[in-house]
C-alpha cells in the first residue's frame, strides 16, 4: 500500500505523541501492523513513520516536551497534531511532573486523547505509587497504564483508542478572549495562537485571507502577527504549570528510595575526573572495535576473500565472455568491469565489501550508544572546548560518527541545534575530520614514517579543525545556541531496539548510497574512458608543483573527489619521499568529502554552502599543503 | 543577584528569570520554574547540570551566566 492507500482506506489518524524516551516507538510497532512509509516530514530533516493499524492510520511525531515551534522537531509535531483524529499520548510515569504539561497542552486544544502511562515497572522501583484510576478521574480521558517493553497494558491501550476524549471546555477561555471577537479558528488554534505561536498565526491568517478575498482586515496591522498576542504564553503556561502541579501532588505518592547504581554511575560520568578517562576508554573501544576488528579483519574477508576473489572473478567470466565487441560494448564494458571504479567490479567491492560492514557495525554501536542515554554525558564533558568554535558540546557526536564515516555524520548533524552550528559542525567534518575507510589506509602509510610524522599529522589536522572552527565561528552571522539538554535516565540498551534501529539507518543509508556511487562511478569511469582524466593531470601539474608533489598526485586528488580512500589508496602506489608522503597525506585529509557525502550535504543543507564547502577544501588543503612544503624544504 | 553559574553542586535554589524566550519556555515547560531545583554538577567553565522531581537538565555556561536564581534565605515563605 502507498501512503495515499492508507489515508484514503482509514479515515481516520491517530498520532502517537509524547517527550523524548518515552517508549513511543516501542507503542508505535505494536499498534502498527504494516509500516507504510518512512518519510522526511516536508521541508524538514525530522522523519516520521506512517503505518495502517486496526481501522485506522497511526503516525508518530518527534518526541517533544510541549506544542509550539521553537524547535524543528516542535513544527513537525505541531503539524501533524492539526491533522490528526486522535492522539495517543505516552507519558513516562516516573517524570509525570515533566510529561503532564503536553498531556495538559492537547487537552487544552481539545485534541480527543487517550493517556498511556508508560514505564510503571520503573517508577514503582523508584518508589513512585500512582494511582491512574485518579488520573483518569481528574483529566477526564482514559488513562491507560504500561509497560510497553514488556507489551503490558497495550491490548487495553489499542482497546481504549476509540474512547478518547477531550474535555468539552477550555481552561483557557480568559486568554482566548483576547483574540479578535468572531476570528474563526479550532481549538487547538485558539490556544496555539494565544501561546503566541508565530505559524498558526500565519495558518489562520492565509486561510482567512483565502476565504475572503484579500478584502477581509482580519488584523489591523494587515500581517498575521495582531493574531498572536503577545506575552500571554508566560502566563498561560504558568496557569498549566500550576494545574500539573495539583494533578500530581492527587496521584503520586512518594516513597524516598536509596540512589540506584545507574544515578551513581551518572554522578561519576559528570565529574570530568572520572568521566573524561571513562569516555577516553569508550574511545579507544570503539577505535578498536570499528578500526581494527571491523575495518581490516571482517573487511578483509568480506572485501578481499568473497567479492574480490570470488564475486569479481565471476562477473568477468560471465558478462566479459556475454559482450560482443564493437565501440560501443567495449565502452560499455569498461564502465561495468573496469579495476577501479566499474559498476559490477570495484563498485560492488566498495559497497557491500567495505562500507556494509562498516555500516552495520557503526549502526549497532551508535543505537548502543543512543539507548543508553550515554550521549548526552559525552555533550555536558565536552561542552566547554566545543563552545569556543560556535558549537556546543552536542556536536561532538557528528564528530566521532565522521571517524567511522563522515557521510553518517553530516546527517546526524541534525542533533546539534541552530542552522549556524549545523553549518560549522559540517564543514568542519567535511574539511578535518578523515573517515575511518582513509584513516585505515593512513595509519598503514604512516606507520612506515614513524610515530614523529604520525604525532605532526595528528597535530596539523587538529590545529586545521580548531582554526577553521574560530574563523566559522567569527565569519557566520549570529551566536552560538549554548547548551541545553536533557540527561535522561542511564539504562541498559534493549538489543530488540539495537536491531530495529540498525536495520532501519542502514537500509536508508544503502538506499541513498547505491545510486550515488553508481552514478558518481559511470561519469568519472566516462571521463577516464575519453581521455579526460589524462587531459586533467596535466592541467593540475603546476599545482602539484607548489606542493612539492609529484603530477600523477592530480591523478590521486581526482579519484579523491569520488571516494576518500581512493586518494589514499593511491598514494600507496607512487614514489615519495617522507616529507611528501607526510604533505601528501595532510592534503588528502583535508581535500574534499567522498562523493556521497558532498551529495548529502546538498541535500541537507543547499547546493550554495555544499559547493562553498567544496571549494574551501581545494583551497585549504593547497594552502595547508603549500605552507608545510615551503616549511620542510 | 545570583546566576546559576555561581550555584554549588548540592545547592538547592529557585529559578527567577531566564531573558531567553525559547529557553525559558522549554525550562517552564518541564516544570523547572515551578519550585526548589537542585544542582548536581558544576563543571569549571563549563555545564551546570541541574535537577527537580527527577529530571535532569544541562546547561551550558554562557546559558547559565544569563539566569537568575535565588537561594532558599532569599526566597519569600510559600
Amino acid at each position: 500500500m502507498t501512503e495515499g492507500d492508507v489515508r484514503d482506506e482509514l479515515d481516520r489518524v491517530v498520532g502517537l505523541v509524547g517527550a523524548p524516551n518515552v517508549g513511543k516507538s516501542v507503542v508505535f510497532n505494536f499498534l502498527a501492523n504494516e509500516t507504510v512509509t518512512v518519510s522526511n516530514y516536508p521541508g524538514t530533516t525530522v522523519t516520521t513513520t506512517l503505518a495502517a493499524a486496526d481501522g485506522f492510520a497511526l503516525t508518530d511525531t518527534p518526541g517533544v516536551y510541549g506544542i509550539s515551534s521553537f524547535t524543528e522537531e516542535e513544527r513537525v509535531t505541531r503539524s501533524i497534531i492539526f491533522d490528526i483524529d486522535a492522539a495517543v499520548n505516552v507519558v513516562d510515569a516516573t517524570h509525570l511532573e515533566r510529561d503532564l504539561f503536553l498531556t495538559l497542552q492537547l487537552l487544552d486544544m481539545g485534541i480527543p486523547t487517550v493517556v498511556a502511562l508508560n514505564m510503571m515497572d520503573e517508577a514503582r522501583a523508584d518508589g513512585l505509587a500512582i494511582d491512574p484510576d485518579v488520573l483518569e478521574a481528574r483529566l477526564g480521558v482514559p488513562v491507560v497504564p504500561t509497560v510497553a517493553t514488556e507489551g503490558e497494558g497495550l491490548g487495553r491501550l489499542a482497546d481504549r483508542i476509540e474512547e478518547a476524549s477531550a474535555p468539552s471546555r477550555s481552561p483557557l477561555g480568559q486568554w482566548y478572549d483576547q483574540l479578535p471577537t468572531g476570528l474563526e479558528a479550532t481549538r487547538a488554534e485558539r490556544t496555539l495562537l494565544v501561546e503566541g505561536d508565530e505559524p498558526t498565526a500565519e495558518r489562520v491568517h492565509d486561510r482567512l485571507a483565502a476565504a475572503d478575498g484579500e478584502s477581509a482586515a482580519v488584523t489591523p496591522d494587515g500581517g498575521s502577527s495582531g493574531l498572536a498576542p503577545d506575552g500571554l504564553r508566560d502566563e498561560i503556561y504558568a496557569h498549566r504549570r500550576s494545574r500539573v502541579e495539583r494533578l500530581v501532588s492527587s496521584v503520586l505518592t512518594h516513597s524516598p528510595t536509596s540512589e540506584t547504581l545507574a544515578d551513581r554511575f551518572d554522578a561519576l560520568l559528570l565529574n570530568p575526573l572520572t568521566g573524561i578517562p571513562f569516555v577516553l576508554g569508550m574511545l579507544v573501544a570503539v577505535y578498536w572495535i570499528i578500526g581494527d576488528l571491523v575495518a581490516q579483519k571482517l573487511v578483509n574477508v568480506t572485501e578481499v576473500d568473497l567479492i574480490a576473489h570470488h564475486w569479481v572473478p565471476f562477473v568477468h567470466a560471465e558478462l566479459g565472455g556475454l559482450l560482443p565487441h564493437g565501440p560501443v560494448f567495449d565502452a560499455v564494458r569498461y564502465v561495468l568491469l573496469n579495476g577501479t571504479l566499474g559498476l559490477l567490479t570495484a563498485d560492488v567491492r566498495f559497497l557491500f565489501g567495505v562500507l556494509l560492514p562498516l555500516i552495520v557495525s557503526f549502526n549497532v554501536l551508535m543505537s548502543l550508544a543512543e539507548d543508553s542515554g550515554i550521549l548526552p554525558r559525552f555533550a555536558v564533558l565536552t561542552d566547554r572546548g566545543m563552545s569556543r568554535i560556535g558549537l556546543n558540546g552536542r556536536a561532538i557526536i557528528p564528530m566521532i560518527i565522521g571517524l567511522g564515516c563522515v557521510t553518517m555524520a553530516i546527517i546526524s548533524t541534525r542533533m546539534v541545534g541552530s542552522r549556524r552550528e549545523r553549518l560549522i559542525a559540517t564543514a568542519l567534518l567535511g574539511l578535518a575530520v578523515p573517515c575511518s575507510a582513509q584513516l585505515g589506509v593512513i595509519l598503514g602509510l604512516i606507520s612506515s614514517l614513524g610515530p614523529i610524522w604520525w604525532v605532526a599529522y595528528v597535530g596539523v589536522i587538529l590545529l586545521v579543525f580548531g582554526l577553521a572552527g574560530l574563523a566559522l565561528d567569527r565569519v557566520l552571522p549570529g551566536e552560538g545556541q549554548g547548551l541545553v539538554t536533557e540527561l535522561p535516565r542511564l539504562r541498559v540498551p534493549r538489543l530488540e531496539n539495537v536491531a530495529q534501529k540498525t536495520r532501519a539507518k542502514t537500509r536508508m543509508f544503502l538506499s541513498e548510497s547505491i545510486p550515488m556511487i553508481g552514478g558518481g562511478s559511470l561519469v568519472l569511469s566516462l571521463f577516464t574512458y575519453t581521455g579526460g582524466m589524462g587531459v586533467a593531470e596535466r592541467t593540475f601539474a603546476p599545482v602539484m608543483g607548489l606542493l612539492d608533489l609529484p603530477p600523477s598526485f592530480g591523478h590521486v586528488l581526482l579519484m579523491g573527489i569520488i571516494r576518500r580512500d581512493f586518494a589514499a589508496a593511491g598514494m600507496t602506489d607512487l614514489a615519495l619521499s617522507h616529507a611528501q608522503l607526510f604533505i601528501g597525506l595532510v592534503v588528502i585529509t583535508l581535500f574534499v568529502p567522498c562523493i556521497l557525502s558532498m551529495a548529502m550535504l546538498g541535500k541537507e543543507h543547499d547546493v550554495k554552502s555544499g559547493l562553498l564547502m567544496w571549494a574551501g577544501s581545494w583551497v585549504t588543503a593547497f594552502v595547508v599543503g603549500g605552507i608545510l612544503a615551503a616549511v620542510i624544504t | 543577584m545570583d546566576t546559576l553559574s555561581d550555584v554549588d553542586p548540592g545547592d538547592t535554589f529557585q529559578i527567577v528569570t531566564i531573558p531567553d524566550d525559547r529557553i525559558r519556555a522549554q525550562l517552564q515547560r518541564m516544570g523547572f520554574l515551578d519550585g526548589a531545583v537542585e544542582c548536581r554538577q558544576q563543571l569549571r567553565k563549563g555545564p551546570v547540570i541541574i535537577r527537580r522531581h527527577g529530571t535532569q537538565m544541562a546547561i551550558g555556561a554562557s546559558v547559565a551566566r544569563a539566569v537568575e536564581v535565588a537561594f532558599g534565605r532569599d526566597l519569600d515563605h510559600d
